[in-house]
């Protein structure tokens, strides 16, 4: 092979720093500027290129990110999450009604209400055991939280394509709950499931804002498989294991622990380690059996997302975003000594604030087209 | 449109398409003569600029020819791209002429009686 040969792929691999749509559109034309650039008998970039071309593709990148609906797979990504997020909440909340249901009994509408699934008397018991001020502010924040009426609520909405009350919807849910929290001495770095639940709903704001897809409704939702059975299956994992929460604390009955305990390998000591990989008392072998069938299923999904298209692993990314806020509130937990409240309630609030900020940002910038062509991204080979 | 003055390179950039269309290559090189030899931009960093431009409708895609196997797509300056530069060109003649004018006076008051 010619030097030229070795210079070319030494170019087009660091052209690999920017983005696919990129270049798809000006890999062959940049490439052909540097080998013209080039001197006679180069043999590798310079180390001006080294460091240009990377910049340079990192400036495409952000600006891409910025431009949010302009970049047609994110475009779509985000309308395809915000129109599965609420949907993916009815099922998990379905199948927590119907999982704790079969377990406990239903309960009253009231119970459903507040989200207490399989705990019957829930609501009244709440009164009972509290000063009414203290059970009625709980029993609002679990409604909003845990309960079906607001996801099913914003599914309508979302579905109807009334976006931007959709949108209104899913940024009060986690202020009020802000509100009620924080002036009732609530301590947000204590239940970071709560709190992942909250981010949801704020990106789902954010999400509707900026995606003019979204206006066209359950029609916007092609059918993506790898992207509904990864909500499915998330949605089936939480309501039946708590999703990724057995990960860092799962509930292990102490009856399948006992009879469970000769199966694992070893005993991990409780504490964090213990805690993190939910092993409980009865061990690896448990956590293994409880959960080993329900991951292998999460990462099978996860991977055909990944491999089945930009847009589906877009839609990975913005699903994981509550989940990885969530994890970040759960090692703050884990601190010992405990967070003052005062700096676990801002270190929860602040991921809420930016995002609901964005959210705001958006809304209050150009108006797009609500047409099916979301894409606004330049057209450069709009030429002949 | 914006009334930001245009960065040093987009200028340029906008200047060497002020004539005829041109391509990435030749836009290179034409900042290069253009500025003197003092601003040469790489190819990473003026791809970046168009893309940029673009996006503003300042600039966009004229024809794609092939050359030695390889595509060269030129721009070319759109009617809101000449506005913006023509705008840019008055602001810094303004701020040139001002500039001199305030010069020379401040030449003859030291130079002259008191």
């Amino acid at each position: 092979m010619s030097t030229g040969g070795g210079l070319e792929a030494s170019y087009r691999r660091l052209l690999r720093c920017y983005p696919a749509w990129y270049r798809g559109q000006h890999e062959e034309e940049i490439l052909g500027v540097l080998m013209t650039a080039a001197r006679p008998g180069q043999r590798r970039p310079g180390v001006r290129d080294w460091a240009d071309l990377p910049w340079s593709a990192l400036k495409i990148r952000a600006r891409t990110v910025l431009r949010g609906a302009a970049s047609q797979p994110w475009a779509d990504a985000l309308t395809q999450f915000a129109v599965l997020l609420p949907l993916l909440l009815v099922v998990l909340r379905v199948t927590e009604l119907c999982v704790g249901g079969a377990k406990n009994g239903i309960g009253s509408p009231a119970d459903i209400l507040i989200g207490a699934y399989g705990d019957p008397g829930a609501y009244t018991r709440g009164f009972q055991l509290n000063p009414f001020s203290a059970a009625l502010t709980g029993n609002v924040t679990d409604a909003l939280t845990a309960g079906p009426l607001p996801p099913l609520v914003l599914a309508v909405l979302v579905g109807l394509g009334l976006r931007r009350a959709a949108a209104a919807l899913a940024a009060c849910v986690p202020l009020a709950f802000l509100t009620i929290a924080l002036t009732n001495d609530y301590t947000l770095a204590g239940g970071p499931r709560t709190d992942g639940i909250l981010y949801a709903w704020a990106l789902e704001s954010l999400a509707l804002l900026a995606s003019p897809g979204t206006a066209r409704g359950w029609k916007a939702l092609r059918w993506r498989p790898g992207a509904l059975l990864a909500a499915g299956t998330a949605a089936l994992s939480v309501a039946v294991n708590g999703g990724f929460w057995p990960l860092v604390a799962a509930p292990i009955s102490i009856q399948r622990a006992r009879s469970l305990r000769l199966l694992g390998p070893g005993h991990i000591p409780r504490g964090f380690l213990d805690r993190l990989l939910g092993t409980g008392p009865a061990g690896l072998g448990d956590w293994l059996l409880a959960q080993g069938t329900l991951i292998a299923l999460i990462v099978v999904v996860i991977v055909i997302m990944l491999v089945s298209s930009p847009v589906n692993r877009r839609v990975l990314v913005l699903l994981a975003v509550p989940f990885a806020l969530e994890s970040v509130i759960y090692a703050c937990s884990l601190v010992n000594p405990p967070l003052p409240a005062a700096v676990g309630n801002t270190i929860a609030t602040l991921p809420l604030l930016v995002i609901l900020m964005a959210a705001i940002a958006v809304s209050m910038g150009p108006q797009r087209g609500a047409g099916a062509g979301t894409t606004g991204r330049p057209t450069p080979s709009s030429g002949p | 449109m914006s009334d930001r003055p245009l960065r040093e390179p987009t200028f340029l950039i906008l200047t060497a398409l002020a004539e005829r269309p041109q391509h990435g290559y030749g836009i290179m090189t034409d900042v290069e003569r253009i500025s003197g030899g003092r601003v040469k931009l790489r190819p990473g960093t003026l791809y970046a600029a168009l893309d940029r431009v673009v996006a503003e409708g300042l600039v966009e895609a004229d024809r794609e020819e092939v050359v030695g196997g390889r595509v060269r797509r030129y721009y070319r300056l759109t009617p809101p791209g000449s506005g913006r530069l023509a705008a840019e060109v008055e602001r810094l003649r303004h701020n040139a002429s001002v500039a001199a004018k305030r010069l020379r006076l401040g030449t003859q008051a030291a130079g002259g009686p008191a």
